[in-house]
């Protein structure tokens, strides 16, 4: 352990006053649950880390038309909200009870894949993010957030505090495919946020997870949803559209090859659950 | 960095340890504080050997620098075992044979304790859930599952929780 000195900032402001003056050398960590065990095995050597636990950013609450989730919430307080019913069931397929008691919701979005469950959900549901750096804060919806594998849009002095998610009633299906019943990394995750109007399709959210280099949203068949009433040719079209944008990877999961063919299985199952 | 002291309940008493930053609260109530129940696992919060509940809160201690528990309370199984035999969850992981080796044994006990502190009257399906995060690799989940189940059954998830 060849850590010096472990920071724990008691507010926003003294965060990123902290990650300023330490500059991209300073680890931040969250719930821990993706820092630590880089740490424990010595894959991970850093001389400082900052904890964001005490940072006065773990609440979960309704504001206005949105609900408003601190970065370092923690999942087991997303299981236990009902405002959005997709992100509790995101969280209920994440990790195992003691995980979600530690491991946060902005700490998800930083986590690789096949990691990441709720980051697909909130990927789903147009969610905003609001960053705080040393020259004041902006938002930055979560579609623009990945730039490819563990390499994000935020810049390197800037924190993510707020995740922000429109509280607008949508039809919604979450669906995780793992090896295994629970607690378990995903061969797929299908995330699914649309709103019909008059039995028609109008917006339509399709997010992969463990189907690319982050969190994606699969744009060409979302759009052949817009429009139609959802029937069996089009959902059809739309796992067909998937499978074909979607960026699977070979990990000791599952292969590239079974990890498309899950995306096209598992997105029809998700659309015809609606 | 010099090393700092940080001061906890564990149990029903007060404890002062001095650690280097970021030591986990697994290598201090292991090495430090003889509380030989929270093993030392594959320290990646995957196993749940090392799981333990801060403020009645189940959580794996190879994750949690111990800074993050001053002034917290800690429990281990040291200090939910009764002081003479042991309590009725533990007897009926004995009735039920719910281990083999007893490696698992205390994070499926500490993680049996809270959700039967939470939930007194659980399903099958909730005790798999709730063991979820923890693993045996000799026994086999069925013994374990059953042990939890009867001692639900014996109602003893009720009356406050112990310390």
């Amino acid at each position: 352990m060849s850590v010096r000195e472990y920071l724990m900032p008691r507010s926003v402001p003294e965060a990123v006053a902290l990650l300023e003056r330490h500059g991209p050398e300073l680890l931040v960590m969250a719930g821990g649950t993706v820092v630590m065990p880089l740490i424990n095995e010595g894959i991970s050597l850093p001389e400082r880390v900052m904890s964001l636990r005490h940072a006065g950013m773990d609440h979960l609450e309704k504001r206005g038309d949105v609900l408003a989730i601190g970065a370092a919430a923690r999942l087991s307080q997303l299981l236990a909200q009902d405002a959005v019913p997709l992100l509790s069931e995101a969280a209920r397929h994440t990790a195992s009870w003691s995980i979600r008691n530690m491991g946060t919701i902005g700490g998800n979005l930083f986590t690789p894949p096949p990691g990441g469950d709720v980051a697909v959900a909130l990927l789903a549901l147009d969610a905003q993010l609001r960053l705080a750096g040393p020259h004041g804060e902006r938002v930055l919806p979560l579609a623009d957030f990945y730039t490819g594998f563990m390499t994000t849009a935020m810049a390197p002095d800037e924190l993510l505090v707020e995740i922000t998610v429109p509280l607008a009633t949508r039809e919604t299906a979450f669906l995780k495919f793992g090896r295994k019943h629970a607690n378990t990394p995903a061969v797929v995750t299908v995330a699914v946020a649309l709103a019909r109007r008059e039995g028609q399709v109008g917006a339509a959210r399709i997010a992969l997870g463990a189907a690319g280099p982050h969190p994606i949203r699969v744009r060409s068949a979302e759009a052949l949803l817009v429009g139609t009433a959802l029937d069996a040719a089009v959902i059809g079209r739309a796992a067909a559209a998937a499978v074909d944008e979607c960026q699977p990877f070979t990990d000791g999961i599952a292969t590239e090859w079974y990890r498309r063919r899950m995306v096209g299985v598992f997105v029809c199952r998700a659309l015809e659950s609606l | 960095m010099a090393s700092t002291i940080v001061t906890f309940e564990l149990g029903d008493r007060e404890v002062e340890v001095m650690v280097k930053p970021m030591t986990t609260l697994q290598a201090v109530l292991r090495y430090q504080l003889g509380c030989t129940s929270v093993k030392e696992g594959c320290r990646q919060g995957g196993c749940g050997s090392c799981t333990v509940l801060v403020d009645g809160e189940l959580v794996m201690s190879c994750l949690l620098p111990v800074e993050e528990v001053a002034g917290r309370h800690v429990a281990t199984l040291e200090t939910t075992t009764p002081g003479e035999g042991v309590d009725p969850l533990q007897q009926a992981f004995l009735d039920h044979g719910a281990f083999q080796c007893g490696y698992c044994t205390p994070g499926m006990l500490m993680a049996s304790k809270a959700l039967l502190d939470r939930d007194p009257r659980p399903t099958r399906e909730t005790i798999t859930d709730a063991l979820a995060g923890n693993y045996c690799r000799c026994t086999g989940y069925q013994p374990i599952v059953e042990a939890v189940e009867a001692a639900a059954r014996a109602g003893l998830g009720e009356g406050a929780p112990s310390r």
